[in-house]
C-alpha cells in the first residue's frame, strides 16, 4: 500500500528554490504597489502627548500616514487570546502609551521604501517617557510600574496547579534537589522576515493580504474583527515561506497595511528590516525557574515542584503559552509520580513573546534534564544510568503522566542506550579522563527530551475557566484533475518542511499513482484552501491532523475513482484495485480504464455516471485527531497529543585559557514514529538541534535597565554559522504512534528542545574538577572564564 | 534626487539602467530587473541571504551600491541556473537535501560555485569556512556541506 | 554604518575607479606598497604580501568572511578606524607609512599618528589615503592571534606582533598591538619592554602577558567586559610572543631578520 511514504523521495519544491524561481513575500508584485514604513518607540514605556505628521504627509511620494488615534477611529480592538478582568485594548499603533522600544506609533505608504523612511523621520512624536520594567522578578511586585495601569497589575495569570500527592512524596523523599534555572530570551529567527501586502477593494469593500503569517486561520478571524468586515470579504494567500518556527505572526502588521492600503487606494506592503524583526517581532519568553527535585537514595525521581515565572514582554496576542506547554511536558519522558506547577505569565516592557521553535519546553527540559544531571552528579551514578532509572518504560506505554499528558509509543531507554553506542559513550568517558589528567578539559553533556506534537485549544480552559477554541484538527482537499492527474492543498502554509512533497507522497500511496503526477498547491489561499480556525504551520502538528486530513480527502476520491470505476468496467468495487494511474480489474490483465478516462466521465461524460453519483472528483476532508479531550474534571488535559523522543549526547572541549567551548561532536537519536520522508525528517533534526545549540552557545536579546535591546542585528545578536556546529550526527528508532493516520509524529522542534541542555551539561561535565553549576546561557567564553577563574583551586 | 546611468552585464547580459545613488544593487537587481532569485535576509552584509558574484567574486548586493558597478559582471542565481534543467551544485542541493525553506539557497549557491571554481577538492573544514558568512536557519548545514562535496565530487569527474 | 542608518552622507563619491589606488608592488628595501584600494582578498593570496608581510596577510585572512573581504579595502579598513579591526593593528606592528592626498598635495604618515580615536584619524576631510608603505626588511618573528565569539566575527580582542632579534639572538625590539581593547590599536609598551633584552624565553612571555593586561584599559560592551577583554590581551600577546619566537626558530639561517 505505501510505495512511496516512507521513502526519501527528492523534494518537489527544490526544482524552483534552487533556481530562484520561488515566490517569497518580497517577490509578490502588484500593480501600484507602495511600500511602507513604520516609526517605532525609542522609549520602552512612554505616554505619547502628542504626534505630529503634517511635514510627513507632505513629502512628495507620500501615499498615506496613520497614527495609533486613527487606527482606533477606524478599526476595533485586536482581540487579546485571554481575557483579562478589565478589557486591554490593544490596536495596530500605539495609543496614548508606548509599552516597549520598537512598539509602532504611525506607519507611512509611500512610492518606495527609502521615501517611507524619509517621511519617518518627519514626524513629530512627544513622549512623557515613564519607567521601564525588565525584569519579570521585579514585574511582579506590587510596586512594580504598570503596562496596563487600569489592570492593577503586571501578572496576566498566576495559579498553582497540582497533580498526585506532592507534599507526600516531599516527605517521604531521601532527599531534595533544589535549583534555580534561567533562560534568556533568543529567536529562531527565519531568515525571511516577517510581513504583508494588503489591496483594498473600495467596490467590494473587501481587502485581499499577501502575508507569510503561518496562522492564517486565526489571523483571518481577527483580521475580520477589527476591520469590521464579513470574513467572507477577506481573502489571505500565503506565497513560499522563508521559514517560520512559530515566529511569524502579528495581526497588527497586517491590519496597519490595510488601513494604509483603504487610505491610499492603492496596495501597501510592509516587510519588516532585520533590526525591526530582532526588536519588535517575537522572542521566546525569557523566565525564572525555581525546580525542587524529590528522590530517593536510589535515583527514583518521586516529585518535582516547579515555579515557573515566564516573561512575557508585552504580548496581549498570546500570553500563557509557554506555561501551558511547559505545564504539558514538566515530567520529561519521567515516571514522575507527583508534580505541582506554579505559573506567571507577566507583562514587562519588552519585545512581546510568541511562539518559538519549542515554545517553553526548551527551557523545561533544560530545568529537568540540569537536574537530573545534578542529581547523577550528587549520588555519583551515571547520568544516562539514573536516566535510565526513571523513564517511563516502552511496557508503559500509553502512559498518562501526572498534568494528563499522554505518552503514546516509543522506547525512551532503548533510544538512549542506542545514543551512547553511538557517540562512543565508554570510549569518550576514557578519553574524559585521560585528558583530563593531562590538562584537557573535555565534557560529555547527556540530554534526552519528548517532542509533542498538537496543540488541544481546550487546555486554555486551565487559564480561562471558558472553551473558546479547543481540539486539534487540518483541512485539506484532493481533486482528480480532468486529465487524471491530482491536485491539493491544505490550510497549513508550509515554511520549508517539503509538504508538496510529502503530501504528494501521501496522496500517491492513496490513490494508486506516482507523485509526479500530484501537485500540491504552494502555501494557502483562503479563497481555494480549506481551512478552519485551527489551520496553520503550527505546534509539529503535520503528523497528528494534517496527514489524516489528506488522507481522508483522497480516500473520498479513491472511493469515488472506484465506484465509477466499477460501473464502467461492471466489476464489484471489492475487485477492482487502483495502482499505476488506472483502476484494474484484480486477476484480469488488461481489464482497466486510466485515471484520465475516469476522470472524463465524472466531469465532461456525467451520463456515464454511476446513477446519483455526483459529477466531479474533488474531495475536502478535515481531520480532528480523536485524542484531544476537554479538560477533565481533575484540571488533567492533553493539552499536546503524541509524543516524539530523542536523546542527545554532546562532546565539548573548553580552552581553559580564554573560556572557549567547542563543540566536538553532537549525536542525535530520536524516535518520531514512522518516517514519511526520511530525509526530510534528518533535515528537520540536523535544524533544530542546531537551533538548541545556537540558544546554548550564542543567542541573546539582552536588554539595558532602560529597556533598550542592545543585541538587535545579526552582529550583536549571534547565530551559528556553519563554523560554529559540527556535522551532527543522526540516528533514528521508528515506534509508530497508534493514534495517527500514519504512525507519524512529531519532528520539527525535537532538537531544539534538548539541545540546550545537552551543551549545558556537556559544559558542567568539562568543568566538573571546578564545581561549576551552569544556571543559565548562553555559555559564552566570558562566562566559562569566570567560572574557572572564581572557582575554588581545584583539590 | 538625480539618476545615474550605469552599464552592466548581469547574467552575461548587457543592461544600461537610470539608478537613484542610493539604490542597492540587491534593490536594482530584484526591482529594476526583476531577479528577484536574489533575497535579502538583513541588509547589514551579515547573512549572507544577498550573496551574489561580481566579477566571479562573491559580494554582498545590499552592501554596494547599483552606480557603484558601471562596467561590471554580476551574475546572480538565475545567472548560475542552466536554460534546462539545473546545474551540479542545484542538483546536489537537490539530491542531498540541502535546502528547507529555501530563502538562503542563492547566497549559499553563490558561495559555493566561487569555492569549487578556485578549489574542486575542498575538505569539509574548507566547506564550511566558504559559507561561513552565510547563514542558514533550516537545515543546520550538515546537507549543505555534504551537497557542496558532492558536487565538486562530479564537477572532477566530469574534467 | 549607512545600512545601519548611522551616517546619512549627502554626497558619496565612488573611488573604485581611480586606478593608482590599487596595485601591490614591492620595495627596494624588501617591504611592500599596497594601494589603498586593494582588497582583503588580494592581500591574502598575494605572494608577494605573503613573502613580505606575512603578518597583513595573516591579519586578512582573519577579517569577515569570503565576501566581506572580496570588497573591503585596506584604506576603507584604515580610514574607517573600526577599533577592533585586524588590519590596522597589523600594520601598526608592521610600523607602516600612509601616503596621503588632498588638495594641498600629498604626504606621508607614520601609522603611529593616524589613529586618534574611536573611528576618528588623522585624514583631513578633503583628503584620501592613496597607499600603504610597509617597510623592509620582512620580519621572520610576527604573531597574530584573536578572540572572536564566532569565527569571522569582529574579535573580542586581540594581538598582532613582531619581534626583532639582534645579532646574539636577543630580542632586540619588539611591536605589540593590541586590537579591541582600546578606542584605537594600542602598542603595549610595557610588554614590549618584558621581551626586548630576553631569548623570548617563556618567563619573558608569560611577564609580557602579565604587563600587556596591567597597561591595556579596554572597553565594555555586549560581547564582553573589560575585564575578559584584559584578561584576552594577556593570553594572546603570549600567543603572539611565543608565535614570533618559534617563527624566528623555524626560519633561522634564513636572510630575514
Ligand atoms: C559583515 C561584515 C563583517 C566584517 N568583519 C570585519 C572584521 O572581522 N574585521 C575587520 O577589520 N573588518 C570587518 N568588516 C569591515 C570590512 O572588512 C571593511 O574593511 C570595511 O567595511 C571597510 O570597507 P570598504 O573598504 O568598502 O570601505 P568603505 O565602507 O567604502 O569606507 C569606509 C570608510 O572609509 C572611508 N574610505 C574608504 N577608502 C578610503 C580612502 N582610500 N581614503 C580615505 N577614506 C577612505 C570611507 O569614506 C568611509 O568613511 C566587516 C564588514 C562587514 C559588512
Ligand atoms: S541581506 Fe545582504 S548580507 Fe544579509
Ligand atoms: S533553507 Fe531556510 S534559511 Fe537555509
Amino acid at each position: 500500500m505505501t510505495r512511496w511514504v516512507g521513502t526519501s523521495v527528492p523534494r518537489k519544491e527544490d526544482a524552483r528554490l534552487t533556481t530562484g524561481r520561488g515566490l517569497f513575500l518580497d517577490d509578490v508584485g502588484r500593480p501600484g504597489l507602495l511600500h511602507a514604513a513604520m516609526l517605532r518607540s525609542p522609549h520602552a514605556h512612554a505616554r505619547i502627548v502628542a504626534i505630529d505628521t503634517t511635514e510627513a504627509a507632505r513629502l512628495p511620494g507620500v501615499h498615506a500616514v496613520i497614527t495609533g488615534a486613527d487606527a482606533a477611529a477606524s478599526t476595533a480592538p485586536i482581540r487579546p487570546l485571554i481575557p483579562t478582568p478589565v478589557p486591554l485594548h490593544d490596536w495596530c499603533l500605539a495609543v496614548d502609551r508606548v509599552r516597549y522600544a520598537g512598539e509602532p506609533v504611525a506607519a507611512v505608504a509611500a512610492v518606495d521604501r527609502a521615501t517611507a523612511e524619509d517621511a519617518l523621520e518627519r514626524i513629530h512624536v512627544e513622549y512623557e517617557p515613564l519607567p521601564a520594567v525588565v525584569d519579570p522578578e521585579t514585574a511582579i511586585r506590587p510596586d512594580a510600574p504598570l503596562l496596563y495601569p487600569d489592570l492593577g497589575t503586571n501578572v496576566l495569570w498566576h495559579d498553582v496547579l497540582s497533580y498526585g500527592d506532592v507534599a507526600g512524596a516531599f516527605a517521604r523523599a531521601d532527599g531534595v534537589l533544589a535549583e534555580r534555572f534561567e533562560i534568556q530570551r533568543y529567536a529562531s529567527t527565519p531568515l525571511e522576515t516577517f510581513g504583508a501586502i494588503a489591496e483594498y477593494d473600495a467596490g467590494l469593500d473587501g481587502y485581499t493580504f499577501w502575508t507569510n503569517d503561518q496562522r492564517p486561520g486565526l489571523t483571518l478571524g481577527i483580521l475580520a474583527e477589527s476591520l469590521r468586515v464579513p470574513q467572507a470579504r477577506l481573502r489571505l494567500i500565503s506565497p513560499d515561506v522563508g521559514g517560520a518556527f512559530g515566529n511569524k505572526r502579528r495581526p497588527a502588521y497586517l491590519l496597519a497595511s490595510a488601513l494604509l492600503a483603504r487610505r491610499a487606494r492603492r496596495p501597501v506592503k510592509y516587510l519588516e528590516d532585520r533590526i525591526e524583526n530582532l526588536t519588535a517581532l517575537m522572542h521566546a519568553c525569557n523566565g525564572v525557574m525555581d525546580l525542587e527535585l524529590a528522590y530517593r537514595k536510589d535515583g527514583t525521581v518521586l516529585a518535582l515542584r516547579v515555579r515557573d515565572i515566564a516573561d512575557e514582554g508585552k504580548n496581549l496576542v498570546s500570553p500563557t503559552q509557554h506555561n501551558l506547554i511547559k505545564l504539558g511536558n514538566l515530567v520529561n519522558g519521567y515516571r514522575i509520580g507527583a508534580v505541582s506547577y506554579e505559573a506567571y505569565s507577566v507583562l514587562t516592557t519588552k519585545c512581546p513573546s510568541g511562539a518559538n521553535r519549542g515554545i517553553g519546553k526548551p527551557f523545561m527540559c533544560f530545568a529537568v534534564e540540569r537536574a537530573m544531571a545534578l542529581l547523577a552528579r550528587r549520588l555519583d551514578v551515571d547520568p544516562a544510568e539514573l536516566r535510565l532509572r526513571n523513564y517511563v518504560g516502552p511496557g508503559d506505554m500509553p502512559y498518562t503522566t501526572p498534568p494528563g499528558a499522554q505518552y503514546d509509543s516509543g522506547d525512551y531507554p532503548a533510544t538512549l542506550r542506542r545514543a551512547l553506542e553511538r557517540f562512543d559513550y565508554t570510549t569518550w568517558r576514557e578519553e574524559q579522563a585521560r585528558g583530563r589528567r593531562a590538562g584537557r578539559l573535555l565534557g560529555i553533556g547527556i540530554a534526552t527530551s519528548v517532542e509533542p506534537a498538537g496543540t488541544n485549544l481546550a487546555s486554555y480552559e486551565l487559564i480561562t475557566g471558558r472553551r473558546a477554541a479547543s481540539g486539534s484538527a487540518e483541512a485539506a482537499m484532493v481533486r482528480m484533475e480532468p486529465d487524471g492527474q491530482v491536485r491539493a492543498s491544505i490550510g497549513d502554509p508550509a515554511s520549508g518542511q517539503g509538504y508538496e512533497t510529502v503530501i504528494a507522497q501521501i496522496v500517491a500511496d492513496e490513490l494508486g499513482l506516482a507523485p509526479a503526477h500530484v501537485h500540491v498547491e504552494r502555501g494557502f489561499d483562503s479563497a481555494t484552501t480549506p481551512w478552519l480556525y485551527l489551520s496553520g504551520n503550527y505546534s509539529n502538528k503535520f503528523s497528528v491532523t494534517d496527514v489524516g486530513a489528506v488522507i481522508g480527502a483522497a480516500r473520498k476520491v479513491r472511493d469515488k475513482l472506484l465506484r465509477i470505476a466499477a460501473h464502467r468496467l461492471e466489476a464489484a468495487v471489492p475487485d477492482l484495485e487502483l495502482a499505476d494511474g488506472e483502476a484494474r480489474v484484480l486477476g484480469l490483465p488488461g481489464r482497466g480504464l486510466s485515471f484520465r478516462e475516469l476522470a472524463r466521465t465524472a466531469y465532461a461524460d456525467v451520463l456515464g455516471l454511476p446513477p446519483g453519483e455526483e459529477p466531479g472528483l474533488e474531495a475536502r476532508h478535515a481531520h480532528q485527531n480523536p485524542l484531544a479531550q476537554p479538560v477533565g474534571p481533575d484540571r488533567r488535559v492533553r493539552s499536546q497529543l503524541v509524543f516524539s523522543n530523542a536523546a542527545h549526547c554532546c562532546l565539548v572541549e573548553i580552552d581553559r585559557r580564554t573560556g572557549q567551548v567547542k563543540i566536538l561532536k553532537h549525536v542525535v537519536v530520536h524516535d518520531c514514529g514512522r518516517e514519511l520522508n526520511p530525509a526530510i525528517v534528518e533535515g528537520m533534526v540536523h535544524g533544530s538541534t542546531v537551533h538548541g545549540l545556537g540558544a546554548a552557545l550564542l543567542e541573546e536579546f539582552r536588554y539595558d535597565e532602560g529597556g533598550q535591546l542592545l543585541t538587535a542585528t545579526f552582529m550583536d545578536y549571534l547565530k551559528p554559522t556553519a563554523l560554529d556546529v559540527p556535522d551532527i550526527e543522526v540516528d533514528h528508532l521508528e515506534h509508530p504512534s497508534p493514534f495517527t493516520p500514519l504512525g507519524a509524529k512529531g519532528v520539527g522542534e525535537g532538537g531544539a528542545i534538548p539541545g540546550p541542555a545537552a551543551v549545558a551539561n556537556a559544559v558542567e561535565d568539562a568543568l566538573a574538577p571546578f564545581g561549576v553549576v551552569v544556571r543559565s546561557l548562553p555559555v559564552t567564553s566570558e562566562r566559562v572564564w569566570r567560572w574557572l577563574r572564581d572557582a575554588p583551586p581545584a583539590p | 534626487m538625480s539618476l545615474i546611468t550605469v552599464r552592466l552585464t548581469v547574467n552575461g547580459r548587457q543592461t544600461e539602467r537610470a539608478v537613484s545613488p542610493r539604490r542597492s544593487l540587491a534593490d536594482f537587481l530584484r526591482e529594476d530587473l526583476e531577479l528577484t532569485g536574489t533575497h535579502v535576509g538583513c541588509e547589514h552584509g551579515v547573512c549572507g541571504a544577498c550573496t551574489v558574484l561580481v566579477d566571479g567574486r562573491t559580494a554582498r548586493s545590499c552592501l554596494l551600491f547599483a552606480a557603484q558597478l558601471e562596467g561590471a559582471a554580476v551574475t546572480t542565481v538565475e545567472g548560475l541556473t542552466p536554460a534546462e534543467g539545473l546545474s551540479p551544485l542545484q542538483t546536489a542541493f537537490h539530491e542531498c537535501h540541502a535546502l528547507q525553506c529555501g530563502f538562503c539557497t542563492p547566497g549559499m549557491l553563490a558561495a559555493a560555485h566561487e569555492l569549487l571554481a578556485e578549489n574542486p577538492t575542498p575538505t569539509r573544514d574548507e566547506i564550511r569556512d566558504a559559507i561561513g558568512g552565510n547563514l542558514c536557519m533550516c537545515t543546520g548545514y550538515v546537507n549543505i556541506v555534504r551537497a557542496i562535496e558532492l558536487a565538486g565530487a562530479r564537477i572532477r569527474g566530469a574534467r | 554604518m549607512m545600512n545601519m542608518r548611522l551616517v546619512r552622507p549627502a554626497r558619496l563619491v565612488d573611488i573604485n575607479a581611480v586606478p593608482e589606488l590599487s596595485g601591490i608592488a614591492a620595495r627596494a628595501d624588501g617591504g611592500v606598497t599596497i594601494g589603498a584600494l586593494t582588497r582583503h582578498t588580494d592581500l591574502v593570496v598575494s605572494p608577494v604580501v605573503h613573502d613580505r608581510a606575512a603578518l597583513l596577510a595573516t591579519a586578512a585572512a582573519h577579517v569577515g568572511h569570503r565576501a566581506i573581504r572580496n570588497r573591503g579595502t585596506l584604506g576603507g579598513s584604515l580610514a574607517h578606524a573600526d577599533p577592533a579591526a585586524e588590519l590596522p593593528a597589523a600594520l601598526v606592528a608592521l610600523d607602516a607609512t600612509l601616503v596621503i592626498e588632498g588638495p594641498r598635495g600629498r604626504r606621508r604618515l607614520a601609522i603611529a599618528d593616524f589613529f586618534v580615536g574611536l573611528l576618528t584619524t588623522a585624514l583631513g576631510a578633503d583628503e584620501i589615503l592613496v597607499a600603504i608603505d610597509v617597510p623592509g626588511p620582512p620580519h621572520a618573528g610576527w604573531g597574530f592571534a584573536e578572540l572572536a565569539r564566532r569565527a569571522g566575527d569582529f574579535a573580542i580582542a586581540g594581538v598582532a606582533g613582531i619581534a626583532r632579534p639582534d645579532d646574539s639572538g636577543r630580542c632586540r625590539d619588539a611591536r605589540l598591538v593590541a586590537f579591541g581593547a582600546a578606542d584605537r590599536p594600542v602598542r603595549l609598551r610595557s610588554a614590549e619592554g618584558a621581551l626586548i633584552g630576553t631569548t623570548l624565553s617563556d618567563e619573558a612571555i608569560t611577564r609580557a602577558g602579565a604587563e600587556a593586561a596591567r597597561e591595556c584599559d579596554p572597553p565594555d560592551d555586549v560581547h564582553a567586559s573589560s575585564e575578559y577583554r584584559r584578561h584576552l590581551v594577556a593570553v594572546l600577546t603570549e600567543d603572539v610572543a611565543r608565535a614570533a619566537r618559534d617563527r624566528r626558530a623555524a626560519a633561522a639561517g634564513s636572510p630575514c631578520r
